[in-house]
């Protein structure tokens, strides 16, 4: 074991300011997975939130600890009707998915084309205020109000026993990017359409709702109290997109986001699902040592670390696969190159590609947690 | 002839051009004047793969692929019902059985690479998402495929991808049929440890793997 200096805060704080921690610090991205390992269905887990909370303390224990929790339970922090993300319809299991399954999103049309000027004219919350019933074929928003609160409270109360138990959740809020709340609300064929046909009109809605966006977030991290907002980006990548879209529709907004979460003292997180090695060179423009660049397999982590080294905190990327089908020693190689080539001066957070997944091998995510806390690279 | 290369270069700019409703007015211009309906689809699969020669090289990108396939897609629906009752089989590339397996119900990726293939030849059964082990099987001797694509955004796919293969072999048909693998999830490592024939998350990949199978086999 590596003789730790720094408590799981000043080690995460190390990393992101491009510090040399004491050890690199370790974190999988858990959500499925936890119950899964307590051997309580998915179904259970998403009907109580206790027996979720408690699966998800119970993992982290019994994976000897680790540096961040990703989420203190299965659900997203939200104010009622105040969405960080297009309000898609997500399947439960046990509900509309088989008791154990995995949940899922139905990704459906929530708006057609024609909407883009009621959105451009009345910005993004009083668009879904007045929209949400129709698309969600007459649930009231009452309804999903009240739900999202309740479970904003639990989030609250959850983090609290978290903390007491030096146990820290990762992020204080979410939000889409623009192209990602878009794209999800359109779904990916349709949103590409309406890129090449109607640009100036997806353009004047995403102008008119991304102060929404960014206010729904800080509106969220001021009830958790947690300074870090996580980005859900995956759509907006030069795995889709040719760069002109992306520096369009995308990176301006994203600029936006990431001016008003550090003028707020906050970090911003960059989930990057999918490859953006195109577009990391455009993360230079931002502060040096304030954000987090995670990526989930699909972007050349060591290429990114050839672009961004130095200058922003990289996280990943343990991949889906290989916790689920491959060995221990597998998964401790992997680290080891990973803590060599990216975690040796800092600036790395070692976590699973992505979330962690639901039949991850137990022994394997348990490796790598160990790795970070008994190797601290080859030099 | 000098008529179908004219029809075979207008319809290639509008498909580069990213102009859905060029193509439509084209190809229903075409079939106005009374060009074969084979001919025009013919054309169509060109353009379409000069779209994908593009997206090969990095001047296209995924989107363009998107788009092209849902213009390829409203073209078929205009050429479809006058081509059905011509249709024998012999210009396909290659028969195709495809579908998520049991677990998994994403199809935005499965979606595009079937449109793609099909635009390039092949004769696509997609199975939808969700599916069983059991139901790939019946489905590829139905069809008498060679080819059967899996397609993944999350694990629990990987265990029915494995039941899939293991039920190829217990029926003696896994010499015979080319699996290939894809989505978010996969990567070659799992291909390996699944037992499929080939991973690619690229979808012009995708069809020139099959392709390349479909000539070895021939």
């Amino acid at each position: 074991m590596i003789q730790e200096t720094m408590s799981r805060q000043e080690r995460f704080d190390a990393v992101v300011a491009l510090e040399r921690p004491d050890r690199v610090p370790v974190m999988p991205l858990m959500t499925a997975f936890a119950p899964r390992s307590q051997g309580i269905t998915q179904g259970e887990a998403w009907r109580d939130p206790e027996k979720g909370f408690k699966a998800m303390l119970d993992t982290f224990n019994d994976l000897g600890g680790f540096d961040k929790l990703y989420k203190p339970n299965l659900f997203w922090p939200m104010i009622g009707g105040r969405f960080c993300s297009s309000p898609v319809r997500v399947l439960i299991p046990g509900r509309q998915l088989p008791e154990d399954a995995l949940n899922q999103i139905d990704e459906r049309e929530l708006f057609s084309r024609d909407d883009y000027d009621k959105l451009a004219a009345l910005g993004w919350n009083a668009f879904w205020d007045e929209h949400y019933e129709k698309m969600s074929g007459g649930r009231p928003l009452e309804r999903v109000i009240s739900a999202q609160n309740r479970l904003l409270d639990e989030y609250i109360r959850e983090t609290e026993i978290y903390h007491s138990q030096d146990i820290y959740p990762l992020f204080g809020a979410y939000v889409d990017s623009s192209i990602m709340a878009f794209s999800m609300a359109r779904t990916l064929t349709q949103f590409t359409m309406d890129l090449y046909e109607v640009p100036e009109k997806v353009k004047a809605a995403m102008d008119a709702s991304c102060d929404d966006l960014i206010q729904n977030a800080l509106d969220v991290v001021s009830k958790t109290k947690i300074p870090l907002v996580f980005i859900v980006l995956e759509r907006g990548s030069g795995f889709y997109y040719r760069l002109d879209i992306f520096e369009q529709f995308e990176w301006p907004y994203l600029q936006r986001y990431v001016d008003a979460f550090l003028s707020e003292g906050l970090t911003p997180w960059f989930h990057f699902d999918t490859d953006w090695s195109l577009n990391l060179p455009y993360l230079t423009q931002l502060p040096k040592g304030k954000c987090v660049c995670d990526l989930d397999g699909m972007t050349d982590i060591f290429k990114a670390k050839e672009v961004l080294g130095g200058h922003m905190c990289i996280s990943g990327d343990v991949p889906a696969s290989l916790l689920t089908l491959g060995t221990p020693e597998e998964v401790r190689e992997y680290c080891h190159k990973l803590i060599d080539e990216l975690g040796q001066d800092g600036g790395f957070f070692l976590t699973t590609g992505c979330e962690c997944p639901v039949d991850a091998k137990f022994e394997n995510v348990k490796m790598m947690i160990d790795v970070a806390k008994t190797y601290n690279g080859s030099k | 002839m000098r008529e179908v290369h004219n029809m075979e270069e207008e319809l290639k700019r509008a498909f580069l051009a990213m102009k859905r409703q060029m193509v439509i007015d084209l190809v229903k211009k075409e079939i106005d004047s009374g060009m074969d309906l084979l001919a025009i689809l013919k054309a169509c699969r060109l353009a379409m793969a000069e779209v994908g020669k593009k997206f090969e090289t990095g001047e296209f990108f995924l989107s363009e692929l998107i788009y092209s396939a849902e213009v390829f897609k409203a073209v078929s629906a205009i050429l479809e019902p006058g081509l059905i009752a011509n249709r024998n089989g012999a210009d396909s590339k290659g028969v195709v059985v495809f579908g998520t397996p049991k677990g998994d119900i994403h199809d935005l990726g499965k979606n595009i690479v079937i449109t793609m293939m099909r635009s390039q030849g092949f004769t696509v059964h997609d199975l939808g998402v969700d599916v069983p082990p059991e139901m790939f099987i019946k489905e590829l001797q139905r069809t008498e495929a060679y080819i059967l694509g899996l397609s993944a955004l999350i694990t629990p796919a990987f265990v029915s991808m494995k039941e899939t293969i293991s039920l190829l072999e217990e029926k003696g048909m896994r010499d015979n049929t080319f699996v290939i693998i894809g989505g978010g999830v996969t990567t070659d490592f799992a291909r390996k440890e699944i037992g499929a024939d080939a991973h690619t998350l690229d979808p012009t990949e995708a069809i020139r793997l099959c392709e390349e199978y479909g000539e070895r086999q021939n």
